[in-house]
């Protein structure tokens, strides 16, 4: 039994949980690195902002491949709400948000949402129209 | 119970709601079945139900939130995929990320304002229209709580993907484009969700009038900071 061909080729097929886990470390590194720099140049903007567009110019010049990273990344993308819960529950410190002020940003938010979205979309569709004549 | 024991506890306790949340939603797909909104209310009704403290609470989950950088730099993966429609459509793009950014802001400061809110409560509000860790950063460099943001943030998406069809039905809006960035602008991720329902294209102009709009408020709101 001539078991070399497959013994061979186990480094380059890394199962995909594997291989997602490698590439969420990899990202994990790579924002690491751009937050300790971004602290140490005293720069005024949030490292994840400058690790996205660094990222983002690297897999458009083709430094980087998407194949390297895109497992990695659209598992962290798919539990992004995970990762947002427990900043969430900073409510229960809270508890001035069950009076009257709670009522008063509920009403903001639920009042801002909806002019947001109504403004944003006729203004899109208006556009929208003016650069293709009909619509679709 | 030991500060390790109990850092465990709810560290386990999260993952296991998260995950049957997930399933839930996948069985029954409505609105009130989201998996943020289960996993936050549960967890919440836990640590009051067994007296626990926000500081216990956050001992055990507080690398998830950590996971938040990381995860707001996988965006440039989707921006990269669909850089063909960004080519072919960056002006109106443009046009819906700056519009909305400011409809959002202007907005949120006209209401804190007439309610009178602190400026803390203010800064916190402001950036509540734009993806979660990219609106906690925009709330920190503005002086705000980044964990009230993440409510706003979160309530602003729910509320926005709950409506968004609705409010579709009664505005003249027929165009691929604007019902995706109707969802992608008023409730972020949740919005992408819902636009992708309603056709691959509305998800894909979601998902960049998100990410977009997200990286414009942030450069909007360093600029101010240096100013």
């Amino acid at each position: 039994m001539d078991l070399g061909p497959q013994i061979k080729s186990v480094p380059l097929s890394l199962g995909r949980p594997t291989r997602q886990l490698l590439q969420t470390g990899a990202l994990i590194g790579f924002w690491w690195l751009i937050q300790s720099l971004v602290n140490a140049l005293h720069l005024p903007l949030p490292g994840s902002m400058v690790g996205l567009v660094l990222l983002w110019v690297m897999l458009d010049r083709g430094v980087l491949p998407l194949h390297w990273l895109e497992h990695g990344a659209d598992g962290l993308l798919k539990h992004l709400m995970l990762f947002f819960v427990p900043a969430m529950l900073a409510l229960v410190d809270h508890p001035e948000m069950l009076s009257l002020l709670g009522v008063k940003l509920f009403v903001t938010v639920l009042a801002c949402t909806l002019i947001v979205m109504a403004g944003t979309a006729c203004v899109v569709e208006l556009g929208f129209r003016l650069c293709h004549g009909s619509v679709r | 119970m030991a500060p390790f024991a109990k850092a465990l506890f709810w560290c386990v306790c999260t993952l296991a709601v998260y995950l049957a949340a997930r399933r839930l939603h996948r069985a029954c797909g409505r609105w009130w079945s989201s998996p943020l909104l289960v996993t936050w209310t549960a967890c919440g009704l836990l640590i009051v139900l067994l007296r626990a403290s926000y500081h216990e609470y956050l001992a055990g989950t507080h690398w998830l939130v950590w996971l938040l950088g990381p995860a707001t730099i996988a965006f440039a993966i989707p921006i990269h995929r669909h850089r063909a429609m960004i080519r072919q459509h960056w002006l109106l793009l443009s046009v819906g990320v700056v519009v909305g950014s400011l409809l959002a802001i202007a907005t949120s400061w006209a209401f804190a304002s007439f309610f009178e809110l602190s400026p803390e409560l203010r800064a916190s509000l402001l950036p509540r229209s734009i993806t979660t860790p990219l609106a906690m950063d925009a709330s920190r460099l503005l002086g705000g709580v980044p964990e009230l943001t993440a409510v706003f943030t979160a309530l602003t998406g729910l509320f926005g993907a709950a409506v968004g069809e609705t409010l579709l039905h009664v505005l003249p809006v027929r165009s691929y484009f604007a019902r995706g960035a109707l969802f992608g602008m008023g409730a972020h991720g949740a919005g992408v969700a819902k636009a992708t329902e309603l056709g691959q294209e509305e998800g894909v102009i979601a998902s960049l009038i998100m990410i977009f709009s997200g990286q414009f408020t942030i450069l909007l709101v360093a600029l101010t900071t240096l100013l």
